[in-house]
């Protein structure tokens, strides 16, 4: 190859320019060496890519040294011969131990070495012909070791080696620009594009004052706390953990958060601040962020207290003072905030004017427990009445929205308690008979399932537990009607669709319901482009026992278990395809709320979504 | 007297025919059979447009120096986190815990590209405290530059725990790139050089690690730091800080892309002609064979010959 390389001598000159002119910053190295365990070893390093920029007519720069790099620290040229270099002399003045390249090493010290560290030296492996500084121990006749020095031109058989090389920095790292006033902050970035701590910076600007005077959405909302410095109003949130951690109050950015506390009763009781409800209860916000805004105290709504058994009662706002968190005997901590909400009202021009807190105190009985609390804030507008009717959809429903339901009253229809369809939530305890029992909201789209056990003994009144599940099932105020669209109006009633009850399943004697199977038929309605979701048909499917009670109840809690049935996607009901323009697709929610006699297993529930217990 | 084949040459025959005739229908029938059905044949056999294609590069990446870490402490659900956002760090209130931290990027092949991520972490620990679990974020600026220019910012999330306390953890992986539709061919692809984390914002639910996996699952370009094996090791002696050493690897990746239209009409381009010629052949043979035994009325002139009529 280096003798086709010689004859064509155009060719090679082609590649040599090729080969200089290749932008490859970090490819190129000065020199070679290869150690006895073949490690390659790189002098200098440098990412240095750009060039000083300096246009032509600019004035004389202050003359800087152009050789940025100390005497001591000078890099070897190119062209060095190999002979000279070496790799592996660390130490200055010092003999170093292996390096047999090292010049200091005297005779009497190489002899005592074992093998060489560095083996070779070789100028660029890119070169065709090189050279190359070959170092090899011998041993003498007396044991010792005598070094034999070589330098030899070692020939490169490749096709597209560099026959020879005349520019000075070809095989050089190109020089590292001097910093000066002008290219200081180009090199800056490029050098300090991520850094530690390139986010201090904007720590500063939580509360630094703005030109307009309101808030505006997302804003951290601000308090007039003690002395000079303004605070901001914080509202305990899960963070990295399911832990409380503070977190300001956004404005317009209504916020449900659920967070545990972790809380030792002998310590935390009275001391804590998360647990009393004054932090959340005295509070002066400012109504907004400019210097002179007006202080808007918090004032309390409500305050309720559930008991240790959790029933709650209200306690008359203003009545003896706040409540504060106090050890009634060992191992008993009361009023302790388990969930705070805030109403706030805001104007149209961003200020806040008036705002309301809610607070559910409670009992902590564990020593040391994560104690789950909530936090609420819903902004409300000024002149907006009360808390505005939420839809679920406009107007179809939107999935993952709660179904509206509503009551059939002599006036006309009303809207149900928390007007949305709910079923039985499952519960640690898993007893059917034991209440309170929590419910959860019929979501639009979603199927979902729960259930819980029944255990029953010989002697139990047919008609007391039937009547008895089926409050459980249905919940106290069961709701009758249920809205076509998301935002159906109660003054139309043909908007409103009545459920359909039916009851399954028969036996002799007692009959108790065991199961409720809700099915919900919608289809989409309206334009393609922007389909809506409507529900065509709403069955309530109650399923009672197939047999006999007597034989489910054993004499010692016997587990029975009676699976419960699931029903699959049906196809809809043909009458309301003559009203909507295109069928497009026809599906089907299925929520179900069964209840096992007996059944020692944990049912899953597919999702968890609490109504508010205030 | 022997005879051999002194000179040869091939003659030309011309068959002539009227307009409307069998023989023009015929070629008409012939022409559409050897230029159509080898369209239909390529077409058919699946890929004639390709819609998907692969390249190979190596990308350009960087770390940000941007770290999210959290250490559950004890069974009991107690924590100790620290994070590069100092909004975060104000929030986490007594669970802050600064450790040592050293980071190092490697071009281990002087090829200008960054191989290696070396990230290196002491998190210091009360006497009482023990390492069960721990959750390390890293983000990342990630570039393509071959086909389309890709900026984005991506993230690495470790997650390991254990019953056993531990002392050390050790993170090997590599940094994968994970697409769900391919990129296009040409073009500024920077929809995603989005912080992963917004460290400005002041609110605990921006560093929520479910808002943040979730969010960034539902991009179409994703990093994830496949790490098949964490070295946990066990034994931590009293004092002594817990040791996190995570070596992330960014690797020749394999993109796909949608191809461009010069590259989807060369391939099918390929593919049609190379059926075509089959065709072109085979037919040239049943005309052939048609027109010389005159199965189709024709009138056969050899080139070159005069007429005589």
């Amino acid at each position: 190859m280096s003798a086709l390389c010689s004859a064509s001598t155009l060719l090679c000159l082609i590649l040599t320019l090729d080969a200089q002119t290749t932008n490859e910053p970090n490819t190129t190295d000065i020199f070679n060496t290869t150690g006895d365990t073949n490690i390659t070893y790189n002098f200098t390093e440098s990412y240095t890519t750009v060039e000083p920029t300096q246009s032509p007519g600019a004035p004389e720069e202050p003359s800087l040294p152009t050789e940025p790099l100390p005497e001591s620290g000078r890099l070897p040229i190119a062209d060095s011969p190999v002979g000279r270099l070496c790799p592996c002399d660390t130490h200055r003045d010092v003999c170093d131990i292996n390096c047999c390249c090292d010049p200091e090493c005297i005779s009497q010290e190489v002899s005592l070495f074992t093998s060489c560290s560095v083996l070779t030296v070789s100028s660029s492996t890119r070169l065709c012909s090189r050279d190359v500084a070959l170092y090899t121990l011998r041993n003498a006749a007396d044991g010792r070791s005598e070094l034999q020095t070589s330098v030899s031109v070692e020939t490169d058989y490749d096709l597209l080696c560099i026959r020879s090389q005349n520019r000075h920095d070809s095989f050089s790292h190109p020089a590292p620009v001097t910093p000066t006033d002008r290219n200081f902050e180009g090199l800056f970035e490029q050098f300090t594009s991520f850094v530690f701590g390139s986010d201090e910076a904007e720590l500063v600007s939580l509360t630094e004052l703005q030109t307009s005077s309101g808030y505006q959405y997302g804003d951290v909302v601000l308090t007039a706390a003690q002395g000079e410095h303004r605070g901001v109003m914080l509202l305990p949130a899960s963070g990295l953990t399911a832990q409380c951690v503070d977190s300001p109050a956004a404005f317009l950015v209504d916020q449900h958060s659920l967070c545990s506390q972790h809380v030792i009763l002998d310590r935390d009781c009275t001391s804590s601040p998360a647990l009393s409800m004054d932090t959340f209860t005295d509070i002066q916000l400012l109504s907004g962020r400019n210097a002179g805004a007006a202080v808007v105290p918090v004032t309390v709504d409500s305050v309720t207290l559930q008991s240790v058994s959790g029933t709650q009662t209200e306690l008359r706002a203003g009545s003896g003072g706040t409540l504060t968190p106090a050890v009634m005997r060992p191992g008993l901590c009361a009023n302790v905030v388990l969930k705070v909400f805030y109403v706030m009202e805001y104007s149209s021009t961003g200020d806040i004017v008036n705002a309301t807190v809610s607070v559910l105190l409670g009992f902590i009985q564990k020593t040391s427990l994560l104690l789950q609390q909530e936090f609420h804030i819903t902004y409300v507008q000024e002149d907006g009445g009360e808390l505005a009717i939420h839809f679920s959809g406009n107007p179809g429903y939107v999935s993952g929205l709660p179904l509206e339901s509503a009551t059939r009253t002599a006036q006309g229809l009303s809207r149900s308690v928390g007007h949305f369809l709910s079923v039985f939530h499952s519960e640690a305890h898993q007893d059917c008979l034991q209440g309170p029992h929590q419910r959860s909201l019929v979501l639009f789209g979603l199927n979902s399932q729960s259930g819980c056990t029944l255990r029953l003994t010989d002697t139990f009144n047919c008609s007391l537990l039937s009547e008895l599940l089926l409050s459980v099932l249905r919940g106290s105020d069961p709701a009758q009607y249920v809205a076509l669209f998301g935002n159906s109006l109660l003054d139309n009633p043909t908007d409103w669709l009545q459920i359909k009850r039916v009851s399954r399943g028969e036996a002799a004697g007692c009959s108790v319901p065991l199961s409720l199977h809700l099915e919900i038929e919608w289809t989409k309605y309206g334009a393609l482009s922007n389909p809506q979701a409507q529900i065509v048909s709403i069955k309530e499917i109650i399923q009672t026992n197939s047999s006999s009670l007597v034989s489910l109840t054993g004499t010692r809690n016997r587990p029975h278990i009676v699976l419960p049935t699931f029903n699959a996607v049906r196809s809809l009901p043909g009458p309301f395809e003559r009203r909507q323009r295109r069928p497009a697709h026809q599906q089907l929610c299925g929520i179900h709320t069964s209840i096992r006699p007996c059944s020692p297993r944990l049912q899953s529930h597919a999702y968890h979504q609490r109504q508010a217990a205030l | 007297m022997a005879f051999y084949e002194v000179f040869s040459h091939p003659a030309l025959v011309r068959y002539r025919t009227g307009v409307c005739s069998k023989a023009t229908l015929f070629l008409l029938v012939v022409l559409c059979l050897t230029y159509i059905s080898p369209l239909l044949v390529a077409y058919r056999s699946q890929g004639f447009w390709i819609k998907r294609s692969t390249y190979e590069e190596q990308p350009v990446v960087r770390f940000q120096y941007e770290t999210l870490l959290v250490a559950a402490t004890g069974t009991r659900g107690d924590f100790v986190a620290w994070s590069t956002f100092p909004h975060l760090n104000n929030m986490l209130g007594s669970n802050l815990r600064i450790p040592a931290v050293s980071v190092r990027e490697e071009d281990q092949n002087q090829d200008g590209k960054l191989d290696l991520l070396k990230f290196q972490l002491q998190l210091p620990l009360k006497a009482e405290e023990q390492v069960y679990s721990i959750q390390l974020l890293l983000t990342f600026n990630y570039q393509l530059f071959r086909m389309s220019t890709v900026v984005m910012q991506s993230l690495a999330f470790v997650q390991h725990s254990s019953p056993v306390p531990g002392a050390k953890l050790l993170i090997s992986g590599d940094l994968r790139l994970q697409q769900r539709t391919p990129l296009p061919h040409r073009g500024l692809y920077n929809i995603y050089n989005v912080s992963v984390v917004d460290g400005s914002s002041p609110f605990a639910s921006s560093y929520d690690l479910d808002t943040i996996i979730s969010n960034y699952y539902n991009r179409n370009l994703t990093t994830v730091l496949s790490c098949p094996m964490p070295v946990w090791t066990v034994g931590r002696a009293a004092g002594s800080p817990f040791e996190l050493n995570a070596e992330i690897h960014y690797p020749v990746e394999v993109i796909s892309y949608r191809p461009g239209f010069w590259e989807t009409i060369k391939f099918a381009w390929i593919q049609y002609v190379s059926v075509l010629l089959i065709f072109l052949w085979v037919f040239e043979r049943i005309q052939k064979f048609v027109f010389q035994n005159q199965i189709l009325p024709t009138v056969p002139v050899l080139a070159g010959k005069p007429h005589l009529s």
